[in-house]
């Protein structure tokens, strides 16, 4: 009886000592945003894994192998996956539905069930480079609008709320 | 006498037949090939059809690598690149999305028959003043299996050699 009593302590103490020991992901500090970098950013494979982390003016992308930044005041534009679908399920994809060529259809790029963060931005040259991110669902709205906050430009505005924009959707 | 007013007769039309020959040929039709030292890939524009910007995106950085992997030019400048200014023998690729044709990859997946996704694009090659020197209609297909992003691979790739095979300066490399 006192050796199963002792023998239940050891295991509770090895479980208490095991979890402080080793810190939960939870408790890690916050290393960016987790994407998968689709294509376009220079020097980067595609689908290349990393974080995306807007930090100092500059949106950085880690992965095990390249450390590439884009300075923010460079981004012209800033799309989430979210915003393209807001443009086509709207007004604008009601009244282009009836287009020929499936002009208000809306294609989507990725099958699965995932937010995408498309930027544009200019190299040194003046060159246009475009990268696609893709990420968790509900990831890529924040980011856009930590984006912005730093200085990028996006030709669709962020929303304020979900339920102000359903609300602005259902008005006549 | 007579013979010679012959030989002489034979010789001026042989050499009569010969001019117009050469003549004829300078004149024909031919398209003189204009061959480039670099190529400049404006945006994808899509004002007609709209398409998500990732969609548009991935046409445009597909057809960079695309021509950067083909080799033949000396340079391929992105949208707005101040370098390509200087070339003189620049040509300009514009492409636009005429259509599309919404497949389904699941259907792709289960059948590998149905649900091809295809996407017309619209190329013009221009030279530096805006003079339109090649159009053709292209399309990109993702015919059996993959997403929707292989269709504009498809498209990169073929857009790559119509350039390549049309302008190129050095087409061995």
């Amino acid at each position: 009886m006192v050796q199963r009593t002792t023998r239940r302590s050891l295991i509770l103490l090895a479980g208490i000592l095991g979890a402080t020991a080793f810190p939960s992901a939870a408790q890690q500090p916050d290393t960016g945003t987790k994407v998968v970098q689709v294509t376009g950013l220079a020097g980067v494979k595609a689908n290349a894994k990393g974080s995306l982390t807007p930090e100092n003016g500059n949106l950085q992308f880690d992965d095990s192998k390249a450390k590439v930044s884009v300075p923010i005041h460079s981004v012209e534009d800033v799309i989430t996956g979210n915003d393209s679908e807001r443009v086509f399920r709207g007004t604008l994809g009601t009244l282009t539905m009836f287009a020929p060529y499936g002009g208000g259809r809306f294609l989507s790029l990725f099958r699965a069930k995932l937010d995408t963060l498309t930027i544009q931005y200019r190299d040194a040259d003046g060159g246009l480079h475009g990268a696609i991110f893709t990420m968790a669902v509900g990831k890529a709205e924040p980011l856009k609008k930590e984006l912005v906050a730093q200085g990028a430009r996006t030709s669709v505005p962020i929303q304020e709320t979900s339920a102000a924009s359903n609300a602005q959707e259902k008005k006549p | 006498m007579k013979r010679t007013l012959h030989v002489t007769a034979i010789a001026v039309l042989l050499l009569s037949a010969s001019a117009g020959a050469t003549n004829a040929h300078a004149q024909a039709p031919t398209r003189p090939a204009k061959k480039a030292s670099a190529i400049q890939v404006l945006m994808i524009q899509s004002d007609e059809i709209k398409l998500p910007a990732e969609f548009q995106i991935s046409l445009y950085e597909n057809l960079i690598q695309q021509l950067e992997k083909k080799g033949g030019f000396q340079h391929v400048y992105r949208d707005g690149d101040h370098n390509a200014d200087g070339v003189t023998d620049l040509v300009i690729l514009r492409s636009t999305v005429r259509g599309f044709k919404k497949g389904s990859e699941m259907e792709r997946n289960v059948t590998t028959v149905a649900g091809k996704t295809s996407i017309d694009i619209h190329c013009q090659f221009t030279d530096k003043d805006g003079k339109s020197v090649l159009e053709r209609d292209l399309n990109g297909k993702v015919r059996f299996l993959g997403g929707n992003l292989r269709a504009t691979l498809d498209f990169a790739k073929k857009g790559a050699k119509l350039a390549h095979d049309n302008f190129a300066a050095n087409p061995a490399s």
